[in-house]
């Protein structure tokens, strides 16, 4: 049994101010196997982020995977694609057939069934098509996406790059304590 | 709102007002509250395009709700076949027009390309931060169709003939200085909306990319016996204001529009790609001569005191006869905001100062104004370290990125200055032949006609 419980990303909405680097970053970071290099131009599919701003008339903030402790993601998951490793949340892209349970099960809708890319190209269903206006059009396998924490890159790139410092990573146990402290500190400063 | 009349706009439609760009915009030019679409006064910009390079929200090309990338495309002129992000700040292209240019055949087709693209348009076929590709990009624009590849770099050094004899004149005479360069277009624009009564500092010179657009369809057009109304003249900028340079009415010298139509950095590259042209194996190929000949000199134009380090290693030996001590200038090669230098020219104790930014050029006006501004000679450029950081230069994904590339980008300048023979501009040959065929001498007659211009008083009327 495991005693830590997941890291998550969360957004502060008094700071936020929608810019969405964030969510280009978190493509760029995830698409070196698609030709991403530095610039806009060397970029060929469309952005996929795995995070998503919702901007509404009176709050801006992105919103994206929790690492839920009880994953209902993973809990429904049909085939298995989705499992805890390490401290994180992730979804086996290769598995995945696209069934969108885990869309439905995310109550905060971090998982997003998109196009899968490689090298540059939409990866294409060996044998599904699908009707288009003049016969049988190849179908593009389609995933799902979420927020991994930047697993295979290091640290959640989204935080490090937000210009306002709204995004956190924040590391419960360890926050849970700091407010334990906080809290303790100033019952004592009150009670003096 | 979006006018198609101004070179840079905003998508409405994709803009969230987080007003990333009116931080960077340096004339205050981007109005709208945070939160709601931002608007362009198209009065107050300079089209330095800081704005394009920063905006980071894009259309997501699953959202049903927008307008379809075709039509977007198509509104902002750019080939169908590009395939990047599109993002709400945005400048104008015209690429589509070059494509059908180059289609046609009765045309000859001569191009230029400024200093800072050959340390960048590589970034855009995935090389490292400024990879220096002069011979690539040569090759790469042969296989577009290119009569002629000529270069900006030449006009530089033809800039830093006439600036160089234009400094000396006006120091001698103790009249109308400080003088300030003139080859920043929107510099140029800023000074005539904002202080067009200091406008008699500007330098009189045209812009490199200007001069040489000249040239082509004069001694260029004599050279290859070419009818110059047939000649379409091209140029690769990194810079989103060259395109209105080459529009005002003034740039026709030579009797014809001396620069037809300027590209981008990022528009060549993707001219490039739908060409299919396999840019990272192309041999490396040579410019054509006599016009794409150039020097170290010219080649620093490219960043932030480049243009007055390549004047004062002219400058310094027109007036003193004799060699500069020093081929390379440290003390010019900054990238802060204000960089000042007192140099001593044989007699003369000449004091400069370099401007990267146009932020910071506005409390040197005011000096100048006063009459409190103690400087000979001041270089001025829009685009905070030159123009390797313009608005038309690769744009990056990730902020921190673009520092570092810029850092490459003129690291790259300076090593490519340093690796060619010729360093002065005054030492290249196919200048000395150029005035010694057709202009006479800097100033002269036929210098005044072609290659200096006048400008326009922009101020608002209230």
């Amino acid at each position: 049994m495991r005693g830590t419980s997941n890291s998550f990303v969360v957004a502060n909405t008094n700071k936020c101010i929608g810019c969405k680097v964030c969510e280009v970053v978190c493509f760029a970071v995830h698409n070196k196997n698609n030709q991403v290099v530095a610039t806009v131009g060397t970029v060929v599919t469309p952005i996929i982020p795995r995070l998503y701003l919702v901007k509404g008339e009176t709050l801006t903030m992105p919103i994206q995977c929790r690492h839920c402790e009880d994953a209902p993601c993973a809990n429904s998951c049909i085939i298995g694609a989705i499992k805890q490793e390490d401290n994180t949340i992730v979804i086996d892209e290769n598995a995945c057939i696209g069934c969108k349970t885990c869309l439905l099960a995310c109550p905060f809708g971090a998982i997003d069934l998109l196009p899968k890319f490689e090298d540059g190209e939409a990866v294409i269903q060996a044998n599904l098509k699908e009707e288009g206006e003049y016969g049988l059009d190849d179908k593009v396998k389609t995933v799902a996406y979420k927020c991994d924490l930047c697993k295979e890159h290091g640290k959640p790139a989204c935080v490090a790059v937000c210009p306002q410092k709204a995004l956190t990573l924040v590391a419960p146990a360890e926050e849970k304590k700091r407010r334990n402290r906080q809290a303790a500190l100033s019952l004592l400063a009150a009670l003096k | 709102m979006t006018s198609t009349d101004n070179l840079i706009n905003i998508d409405s439609e994709l803009c969230t007002g987080c007003r990333r760009c009116a931080e960077v915009c340096p004339v205050n030019a981007i109005e709208g509250e945070q939160g709601t679409p931002q608007i362009i006064d198209a009065e107050r910009c300079v089209l330095c395009g800081q704005c394009v390079q920063i905006c980071s929200v894009y259309a997501s090309a699953f959202d049903e709700n927008l307008t379809p990338r075709e039509i977007k495309l198509k509104e902002r002129r750019m080939l169908k076949s590009v395939r990047e992000p599109l993002f709400a700040a945005y400048n104008v292209g015209h690429a589509q027009q070059v494509k059908e240019a180059l289609a046609f055949s009765e045309l000859y087709k001569i191009v230029q390309c400024a200093p800072a693209v050959r340390v960048s348009l590589a970034e855009e076929f995935g090389f490292p931060y400024g990879t220096l590709t002069p011979g690539k990009m040569a090759a790469s624009l042969r296989r577009l169709g290119f009569d002629r590849v000529y270069d900006t770099n030449f006009g530089a050094d033809l800039t830093i003939m006439e600036e160089g004899s234009e400094l000396i004149k006006r120091v001698s005479e103790g009249k109308n200085l400080p003088m300030f360069t003139s080859c920043c277009p929107a510099w140029v624009k800023y000074v005539e909306q904002e202080y067009p009564e200091l406008l008699h500092h500007l330098s009189s010179c045209k812009s490199p990319a200007q001069m040489s657009g000249v040239i082509f369809k004069t001694y260029g057009a004599k050279i290859d016996a070419i009818d110059p109304a047939k000649i379409l003249s091209a140029s690769i900028m990194p810079c989103t204001c060259k395109q209105f340079e080459c529009d005002r009415e003034e740039m026709a010298d030579s009797g014809y529009k001396d620069v037809d139509v300027v590209l981008t950095t990022r528009e060549l590259a993707q001219l490039i790609k739908e060409r299919g042209i396999d840019f990272a194996n192309l041999p490396d190929e040579e410019f054509d001569l006599p016009l794409g000949n150039y020097s170290g000199a010219g080649a620093i134009f490219g960043t932030s005191g480049g243009v007055m380090e390549a004047a004062l290693r002219t400058g310094y030996e027109l007036i003193t006869k004799k060699p500069v001590p020093s081929i390379e200038l440290n003390f010019v090669r900054g990238g802060e905001d204000i960089r000042t230098a007192v140099v001593q020219v044989g007699e003369l104790e000449l004091r400069v100062a370099v401007v990267s930014g146009l932020k910071n050029v506005a409390k040197v006006l005011e000096d100048v104004k006063a009459g409190r501004c103690q400087f000979h000679f001041i270089e001025v450029m829009t685009c905070p370290g030159g123009c390797i950081n313009g608005g038309g230069q690769p744009k990056f994904l990730l902020p921190e990125y673009r520092e570092e590339a810029n850092r490459s980008r003129k690291a790259s300048i300076y090593k490519h200055d340093s690796n060619l023979k010729i360093r002065k501009s005054h030492e290249n040959p196919d200048i000395k032949k150029l005035y010694e065929e057709f202009l006479g001498e800097p100033l002269g007659h036929q210098s005044h006609h072609l290659l200096h211009t006048k400008y326009v008083s922009r101020k608002a009327l209230n």
